[in-house]
Order: structure tokens, then sequence, then C-alpha cells
């Protein structure tokens, strides 16, 4: 069985909002849903002393995950290769799993009346193809992969270099990785 | 799957196409049926994008159908401006357009109708095919705002402009005013790569921009003081022993007259001028010159400092020639032209325009780098060495705002007509006034366009384009390359739209030219261009699909068997072709067109530095503003300010802030930043609003917000600010003020 996870390389991402805009238009989100935005952390420092990242960010697909727990109907569910998403039909609109989610991934789609969230291009991933924004990126820094394989480029760079995971602290356990 | 669209569905067929939206022109994989698109993604197997796509690249079928697209011709029925238009066949509207062409030729000659371009996504080779037919040297683009006027002065140097670097073996590259981390995806990949693997990175810019932040060293100088900088950077070359003295003994002339120019322009001196120290300048050139080879990248922005840039230009290119970094291994390349494919210039039928003509074109008398003056001496030596000359489109043109200004003043004579193709000058060309004078006034004009520009409100014709994935594609660097990479439509333009080669051809056919138009499609005069190729293909759509691609076999250290295409045969340190054309042969030192030094009085009144150029995510010049996919990334015009200047002037984040030059004024949104000198102000560049009322102000409408936060208001085209060599005017580098949108002009920007 794989786990599914996302390795952001910070060395390379330069914002460019790419995987944002491939996300949002191959999937056919409405404006308002953004499953991945990317922050800029900095400039810090004084001219000309800086330093900036920019950190892309989605749905952690937490191996514990709260909204999964949130959810009173059963429409939030983590399949067995981690991928965390929501049955549309189960999906009664409680918000609960919204106020859950400490990483704020999940949006209230306004026509549907559903949750919505990232699926790590749950589709695709099943036919042995990359998620969109993965594809998309120039930089190639968003690598997508399976974290049981010790040989998948996901394991590898997050054994050879430095990273961590966002929220740590909240025991979520999130599968998304940012090297640096 | 692509979202909802199953790709293994019956009847899809996969197109190669590419991305329209800037000239990477980065591969497309089209899945079509039915000639419609259902879905398109990054070609994995295209060298530059390897797959990838940018927010441009993936809005491409927002654009395709989207509702505000001009799909039919128009012809205008209401007031000059009001936007009023009837929809009308396409044959009658090039009858219409070539009558009234031929009679204004008859009046007052050829010269009087003027041609403008956009960036380098038209059929520009067409436009210039049928300008020559037509018999008007007065054609033009906002090239002198980009790469032209370096690609220019950097052959009068060394024979050709290394365009074409040779990174993978590199040990440093300098990116000098160039931001490939919001503007050149594909290249910002290849630098992080070699970064990876131990390259150097050297940033020359006034921002901390996406580049920056991944430097090894960034050099944060004055906006529009590179001069200084490069002139420093030879003096450190020369003077502290990091030369290629082989190369330059060898292959180089005037090396003691610019030793002599050049010992005076210490770090210690330009310091003052770059407010860089002494020691960040000699970092930088150690690094450049201590990590061979290394490659200098050409930026956009020191072709728009004005009135240093011919002489920064030509400085840059001494230090490749100091450093040898010129068509080795992993330096920059001299390719010259391909000589396996026809070149644009082949196609354009630059032999069809008199002399006499020629010698009418505005701007030649003032600015003779990128005029016939300067072209003619180059494409004659060039066309020795290399058996050919460089695009004559771009690199032999009008002067923009000399245009402008003839058809406001008829100095140096009349201009009636103007057309104008994929391109809003309002928004992108210098000094908007200017401009807008010239479109209000101009007797004639049509917009071979995708939108109803504010530009375009003024025209008589609107003429509908085809866009991304409506028209095949060569992309070869302005054809100057001497590779070629192809595309081929994903499906036939939609409704009325064609390719702007459509138009010129059909023009030139009412016209009467029909005899000097052989191919009637673009597919037929782009099999015409690659067929010395060779391969064995009878369509350029066979070629797309089965070759695509041409990378000849790289030739090193060409000028060892032929020489320099200059008149000595060498690198001219010391320029003969540039003191036969009356500049100086050596790069004399100019300050920014405004500055604190030589301006004082202005810079009491105008005490911050402004530069407006730079490209930003996620539009492309004055483009994509009306696609809101996109456009809720950037929803209003930002500008960079320092907080300890902001706090000065009691501007919080957010605040809408008028920027103030002696051209005018126009407002944007203030955002705080430690990423810019507490004395320089960014302003982005072209903003308008599609959403605004289109209508000129005298009829009630705002010319949908075209005067309101575009960087251009506060430029000057006026001839004093100009590159003496090109022409070239500045949007970097000028002085300017900010002060808070006061409550009540507050409900005017909203
Ligand atoms: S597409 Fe890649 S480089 Fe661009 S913001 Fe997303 S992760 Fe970063
Ligand atoms: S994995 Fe798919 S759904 Fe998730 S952010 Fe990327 S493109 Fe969007
Ligand atoms: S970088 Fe972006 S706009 Fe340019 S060609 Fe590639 S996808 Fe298109």
């Amino acid at each position: 069985m794989a786990r599914y996870a996302m390795v952001m390389d910070t060395r390379h991402c330069i914002g460019c909002h790419s995987c944002t805009i491939a996300c949002k238009i191959r999937n056919e989100l409405p404006t308002y849903m953004i499953y991945n935005p990317v922050t800029t952390d900095g400039p810090h420092g004084t001219f000309p002393h800086l330093n900036m990242l920019f950190l892309p960010l989605l749905c952690m697909h937490c191996d514990n995950s709260p909204c999964v727990d949130a959810c009173p109907t059963g429409a939030s569910v983590q399949t067995e290769n981690g991928i965390v998403h929501v049955v549309d039909k189960k999906c009664v609109g409680c918000l609960s799993c919204i106020m859950a989610c400490p990483y704020g991934a999940r949006y209230h789609n306004h026509e549907t009346g559903a949750v919505n969230k990232c699926n790590f291009c749950l589709d695709r991933v099943e036919e042995g193809m990359r998620p969109h924004c993965v594809e998309t990126c120039h930089q190639k820094a968003r690598i997508f992969g399976d974290l049981d394989d010790p040989n998948s480029e996901v394991s590898k760079l997050i054994s050879e270099n430095r990273s961590f995971q966002l929220l740590q602290e909240l025991n979520t356990d999130p599968c998304v990785f940012y090297i640096y | 799957m692509i979202g909802k669209v199953d790709l293994t569905q019956e009847g899809i067929e996969v197109k190669k196409s590419a991305c329209y939206f800037c000239h990477q022109n980065c591969g497309v994989l089209a899945y079509v049926k039915d000639n419609k698109v259902l879905g398109i993604e990054g070609d994995p197997e295209f060298p530059t994008n390897q797959g990838g796509l940018c927010c441009r690249g993936n809005i491409a079928l927002k654009h395709l159908d989207h509702p505000d697209r001009v799909n039919y011709p128009l012809k205008r029925v209401g007031k000059k401006g009001e936007g009023k238009w009837q929809q009308i066949p396409w044959n009658q509207a090039i009858q219409e357009i070539a009558a009234k062409l031929s009679s204004i030729r008859e009046q007052f000659g050829a010269e009087a109708v003027a041609t403008a371009g956009g960036t380098q996504r038209t059929d520009d080779w067409a436009r210039r095919r049928f300008m020559n037919l037509f018999g008007s040297p007065n054609g033009f683009h906002n090239s002198h705002l980009c790469w032209i006027p370096t690609f220019m002065v950097e052959t009068a140097i060394y024979g050709w402009c290394p365009f074409d670097l040779d990174i993978g073996a590199s040990k440093c590259i300098v990116l000098w005013g160039q931001n490939p981390g919001a503007s050149g995806m594909p290249e910002a990949h290849h630098v992080a790569e070699l970064q990876d693997k131990g390259m150097k990175v050297i940033v020359i810019d006034p921002r901390f921009t996406e580049s920056a932040s991944k430097a090894d060293l960034w050099l944060p100088l004055r906006p529009g003081s590179d001069l200084a900088l490069a002139l420093a950077w030879i003096h450190v070359i020369i003077y502290e022993g990091l030369m290629d003295q082989e190369f330059v003994l060898e292959y180089c002339e005037g090396f003691n007259e610019l030793a002599e120019h050049v010992v005076d322009f210490s770090p210690e001196w330009a310091a003052e001028l770059t407010w860089l120290t002494p020691d960040q300048i000699r970092a930088g050139a150690y690094m450049y010159a201590n990590n061979k080879p290394g490659n200098i990248q050409w930026g956009t922005s020191v072709d728009q400092i004005g009135k240093p840039a011919g002489a920064t230009m030509h400085a840059r290119a001494l230090l490749r020639a100091l450093t040898g970094n010129l068509d080795r291994p992993g330096a920059d390349l001299l390719t010259g032209p391909s000589q396996d494919y026809l070149t644009d210039e082949e196609l354009e039928g630059n032999e069809f325009l008199s002399d006499e003509q020629k010698a009418k074109q505005i701007g030649a008398d003032k600015f003779p780098m990128v005029t016939w003056p300067g072209y003619s001496k180059i494409s004659e030596l060039t066309k020795k060495t290399w058996g050919k000359a460089p695009t004559a489109e771009w690199m032999c043109e009008a002067h923009p705002p000399s245009v402008f200004r003839a058809i406001a003043s008829s100095d140096p004579y009349p201009v009636k007509a103007l057309l104008i193709s994929a391109t809003n000058p309002l928004a992108s060309y210098g000094e908007t006034s200017v401009v807008l004078e010239a479109l209000r006034k101009v007797d004639f004009m049509v917009a071979c366009e995708y939108w109803v520009t504010p530009s375009a409100m003024f025209a008589d014709y609107i003429m509908p384009i085809a866009g991304a994935l409506e028209r095949p594609i060569i992309t070869n660097s302005y054809g100057c390359a001497d590779f070629m990479l192809t595309s081929q439509r994903a499906i036939q333009p939609m409704y009325e739209r064609r390719n702007d080669f459509n138009f010129w051809r059909d023009l030139g056919v009412a016209l009467g030219q029909e005899a000097n138009w052989p191919w009637k499609t673009v597919e037929e005069a782009y099999f015409s261009a690659i067929a010395p190729i060779g391969h064995a293909v009878s369509s350029f759509d066979e070629f797309v699909e089965k070759i695509r691609f041409h990378f000849p076999e790289r030739e090193y250290y060409k000028y060892k068997r032929q020489g320099f295409a200059t008149p000595s045969g060498k690198v001219e340190l010391y320029s003969t072709t540039l003191k036969e054309l009356g500049l100086p042969p050596l790069p004399q030192y100019v300050g920014p067109s405004e500055n604190e030094i030589d301006n004082p009085e202005l810079a009491a009144k105008f005490p911050l530095v402004l530069t407006t150029g730079g490209g930003f995510m996620p539009f492309h010049h004055s483009e994509h503003f009306q696609i809101k996919d996109m456009r809720f990334l950037r929803h209003s015009p930002f500008m960079d300010i320092n907080p300890a200047t902001a706090k000065e002037m009691g501007i919080t984040d957010g605040d809408w802030v008028w920027i103030e030059t002696a051209r005018g004024r126009m407002r944007q949104r203030a955002n705080l930043t430690e990423a810019i000198h507490p004395k320089v102000i960014y302003t982005q560049r072209c903003w308008w609003y599609p959403e605004k009322d289109m209508r000129d102000f005298d009829l009630g409408g705002e010319l949908g917000g075209a005067l309101e936060s575009n960087g251009n208001v506060l430029t000057s085209t006026a001839d004093d600010y100009c590159d003496p060599y090109s022409g070239s005017w500045a949007n970097r580098g000028l002085l300017c003020r900010v002060y808070k949108v006061e409550e009540a002009d507050l409900k005017e920007v909203m």
C-alpha cells in the first residue's frame, strides 16, 4: 500500500502561483475556492540584509486528520493511500470539518453546498498520473510520491535534506514536507 | 483525467501546440475533439518548459472563448472612442481598409501609414513584408524597450548578440536587471538546477525579487545606474588583473584606448552613483571574472533606462570580451543566424523598399542604431561573415514616440494612418499623454486585436485575431537564433478570427501585392521556411508532429575560423561601427535620464527614485486583466515602498497612493516592504481596468482606467530623455514623489 505525500522544495519555489491557477482551472473551481495558495514568508530583515521564502500550501493529508474525526456523516474520509477527501453526496454542509482543520484547507462550495478541498488529484493519481499542481510547476518545486517506498523521490528528498512540517506541534502528522 | 475531462474517451486527438502568452512559447498538449479543445497541459517533451506551465499558460481555455474576445470584424459607427460598432464581413473590412490606405498613400505618400506591434507574438515578418511592399518605412514595436537596442549595440562590438547562453557548463550567471522568477519560468528552472550544482548567481536589481532571494550575490543598485556599475567592473577587471589576456591580445582591438578610458571609473567613483559600496561592486566583478566560463543574461532593464542605455549595453558587452566569455563552452554564444532554414529576414522582403523610402524612416536622423542607418551597416557586416542579416522587423524600426508625435504635429511630415497589431499603446508605450493625443488625432486607425482595449477604442476597424491554441508557432528568438521550436494550431481559429498573417496578406492582395505573397496560409509560409532543413515531410503540421525541433550541432570558437562580424574581424572594444554612426566608440559615462546629481532642483521637488518596468506574475505587459481566474491574485495595482519611507508620509499598507513625476500622476496601492531601498519606489506597469467604462473621457467614460494606475503616465519620451544610440526611453531611474490619495479622491479610485 502506498502512502502519498508531497514535498515542497522551498529552495526552488519562486512563488509564481502557477500551481494555484492550475488547480483552480483544471479542477474547475469557483474563484473563491483556492485549494493551494502560496504564501510569502518575508522579506525578513532590513534592507538590504534580507531573506524570503515562499511556502506553497494545500491540504496536508494528515495521518491523524482532525477533519475526518469531526465529520458527523462520514463524508470526510481518508483512503488507504492516505488521501483525505470528501464524498460530496454524503456532505450536509455542517462545516464542522472546516472548523476542525488547523490549516484552513477546506472550503464551502456555495453552489453545491458541500465542503471541498484538495484531494491530491485522486482521479489522476488512481490512473498513475501526477497531480496538476505538480505537473505545472516549472521549478519542479513540488514533488509527489509514495512515502512507503524508500526509493521514491519524496522519501529520498526527505531523508537527504532538512525538512519541516507545518504545525507539527498539533500532532496531526501532516504528509506535506517542506525541504530547505 | 484533466479535472472532469476523461482523456481516454474516443475521438480525442492530441495536438502539439504552444502557449502564446509570452514569447517562451511553452509546449502544450491540447486534447481536441470536433475542433474543440477539451483540456490542455504542459508538454513534458518540450525542452524548455518540460511539462510546466505558468499561471498564464494555464488559463488558455479561459482566454480562448472569453466573452469579451473580439470574434468578428468591427466597424466604428459612433464617434471615435465611443465604442459603437457594427459587425461586418472580413472581406468587406479588408476592401474598405485597402481603399482608405490607398487614398492616403496617393495624397501623403506611403510613409503616412504607420504600423505598431506588441511583443513578439504576432506574425511580424508578414507585417514587415506588407509595409515593404506598400512602401512605408514606419513600422515599429515596443522593441526599443526589449532587447533590440542590446542586439544592435552588441552586434556592432562583436558581430552578433549572445542571447543563447550555454549555461550547462557555466560557473556563474549574472542576471542583470532580470527576474526570471517572475518573467521567464523555464529559465528560472534551469538557473536553479545549475545553482544546485555550484553555479554562482549574481542578481543586479534594485528590488529584492524572487530571483534576488535565491542569489549568491544581490547588488541592489540605484535604478538606472547600471552604467556606472558596468564601467567600474571593467575598471576592476582590467586593473586588478582579472582579464583573459590571451583572448584580449589575440581577438580584441582597442584595448589600450579602453584601459585609458576607464582609468578613473573605480568602484570608489561608482559607489556614490550606484548606492553600492566599493566592496559590493568588487565582489560582483570578482565573482563574475573568477568563475569562468560565465554568462551575463540579458534583461530588459538596461534597454529601459533611457539616456545611458546604449552606453550601458556597450559596457556590458565589453565585460564579456575582457573575460573571454564569448562563444566558448559554458559562455555566451554567438550562434549567428540559422544556416539551415529561412530566417524571418529572408521572408520580410526588405529588398522591396526603395532607398528613397528608407531615408524617410521617422527617427532615423536622431537615433541611428535601430533604424536604417545602423541596420544597413550591421546587415552588411553580418552578411559578409554569416551570410545573413538579422531580422529587420525589430532591428530596424521607426522611433515610436516620434511617430506618435508626428501624428499629432505633422512634423517631420503628416502621418495619417496607424494600424496596430496586438498592442495597447496607451498602456504599454511611454508617456501616455503623447500616445493618447496621437490616437485621438490620427485620421484612420485599425486594430488587429483579441480585445477592445482602451487603444482599440479609437479604431475605425477592429479585426479579430487568432490567439493561443489557434495559430501555428515558430519559436526562434526574433528570427535571430540558429535553432527552432515549432508548434501547431490545436484548432482552426474560432468565429471569424484569423492569423494577423492573413490580415496583412489579404490587405496586400487588395492593394495589388498578390504576386509577392506566394503562401496562402501561415502553415504554407512556415513550411517554405523549414523546407531547406531537408526533412522528408510534406507539411508544416507533419514537421511539428514528427520532428518539431531543430537544434544544429554547436560549433564553439567560430571566431577562430571566420573572425567576428565587425570591420576588423575582431571584437572592437573601441567600436569603429559606432564611431561611423556618430556615436561614442567607447562607453562614455552619462547619468540616468533624471537623477539627483545632475538635476538637483528636480530632485528637491521629486526626492524619490522611480522604477516602473518590472514584470510580475500573473500578467504579461498589459494583458490578462480581464481573466478573473488570475486577476484575483492581484486584483489591484500595487507599488512597493519601504516601511520607513511610508511611515514618514503617513502611508499604511494597502493605502491608495499617488505617484507623481514631472509628467503627471497616477495611483496604486501601497505595499510596504523591506525589499526596496528607502529612497526607491517601484510601481507596476501598464495597468488598465477592463471592468471600467471604456469610452473616452469627453464621452462620459473612463477609457478603461488606462490613465489611472498606469506606470507610463509617469515616463518621458522626450528626445533628450532617450538613448542617443537607439532612442529607447526611460521607465526606470526617474525622479518622483508619492503621497496618500485623499479621502475625497478615493471614491473616484474605487
Ligand atoms: S508552481 Fe511551483 S514554483 Fe510556482 S508557486 Fe507553485 S510550487 Fe512554487
Ligand atoms: S493535488 Fe490536485 S487538488 Fe490538490 S492542490 Fe494540487 S492540483 Fe489541487
Ligand atoms: S512562461 Fe507562461 S506565459 Fe510564457 S509561454 Fe510558458 S506558460 Fe506561457
